[in-house]
């Protein structure tokens, strides 16, 4: 397997290693910017309302293989989207 | 690190999407002439590890979690401007699909993450390479610059949360503090993290680190690191 393929899976590897990692045991968020803007009284507003709050399916809250596959499938969706965009970088050069 | 909607003026979403948007331009003309083709599948492999990464939140002080960012090491890999696209996927993604960070505060986001988080480490880490020419010269760079990165892309959050005024009616030492105190915690992590993978692919994979080699000609000649694995 060529250098460039090893990292490439090893790369894959890792991130679905992380996707894992933070559904079971990481997935308590409570960001300082969300903590100190809920102290000081500010509040979100939604401009948009995403498909999956929270990395969530709406209905599935809570369900750990549901929450696994969104963030594999949205891993995937990244590294496609990072490739496309790589590729046409390339292209014009 | 992420802003919401609905927690800064519009007036300052609007100056950050405009700050941003020049980098954007910027940047992707930049990459078009340093992006090499073996980079392509790294660009693509680290984008999707870090989006998986920042899924990870960690405990820090004050019952408060953080995670990491991961711009420092995409600078130091794949070089700022293709960093910089490279977190701007990942927050467009997170903010589309997920309500993490806004649509109207995106520019801010990117602004504090993609830019401030990518280009100050690039920078501190390419001033040490000049100081301290051998490969303590990157680690050195890497834990500073990832550290000084993360601290000032919270003060830069803090800041445009205190201009806010309409938004966030207190004052912006209030917030920049607020900001600065806890990243300080999450800014030594990402230091530690980032020093661990930079160590591992100087002995591995010199090859990949591309700071020195897409280094702006006002820097100088740096060391480049061997392209022969294990080590320089």
């Amino acid at each position: 397997m060529s250098g460039s393929k090893r990292i490439f899976m090893l790369g894959i590897i890792v991130s679905i290693i992380f996707v894992i990692v933070g559904c079971m045991w990481l997935s308590y968020s409570a960001e300082t910017l969300d903590e100190v803007a809920e102290h000081f009284g500010a509040s979100e507003s939604f401009v948009w309302t995403p498909p999956l709050p929270d990395y969530e399916i709406p209905g599935l809250e809570g369900n750990l293989a549901a929450n696994i596959i969104v963030g594999m499938a949205f891993t995937l969706l990244t590294l496609a989207v990072a490739l496309a965009i790589g590729k046409t970088l390339k292209a014009k050069t | 690190m992420h802003i919401p909607d609905g927690f800064l003026d519009l007036s300052i979403c609007a100056v950050t999407y405009l700050a941003t948007l020049i980098f954007w331009v910027f940047a992707f003309r930049r990459a078009r002439q340093v992006l090499s083709e073996r980079q392509i599948p790294l660009m693509g492999t680290l984008t999707a590890m870090f989006f998986a990464a920042q899924m990870m939140n960690y405990p820090i002080i004050g019952g408060t979690t953080a995670h990491l960012l991961g711009g420092p090491i995409l600078a130091i890999t794949l070089g700022p401007y293709a960093g910089l696209i490279s977190m701007t996927i990942i927050l467009l993604i997170q903010a589309f699909f997920f309500g993490d960070g806004g649509i109207t505060t995106f520019g801010a986001n990117v602004w504090n993450m993609g830019i401030i988080g990518v280009f100050i480490p690039y920078i501190i880490c390419l001033l040490t390479i000049k100081m301290v020419k051998d490969k303590n010269g990157m680690l050195i760079g890497a834990f500073i610059g990832a550290f000084t990165g993360d601290l000032l892309a919270a003060v830069f959050a803090g800041l445009e949360l205190g201009l806010s005024t309409l938004t966030f009616p207190y004052s912006i030492s209030i917030a920049v503090t607020a900001m600065a105190i806890h990243h300080s915690f999450i800014g030594i992590g990402e230091g530690i993290v980032t020093v661990l993978i930079i160590s591992v692919l100087l002995k591995t994979r010199p090859d990949l680190l591309q700071l020195p080699k897409v280094a702006p000609k006002w820097m100088g000649e740096l060391p480049i690191v061997s392209t022969k694995p294990g080590g320089p």
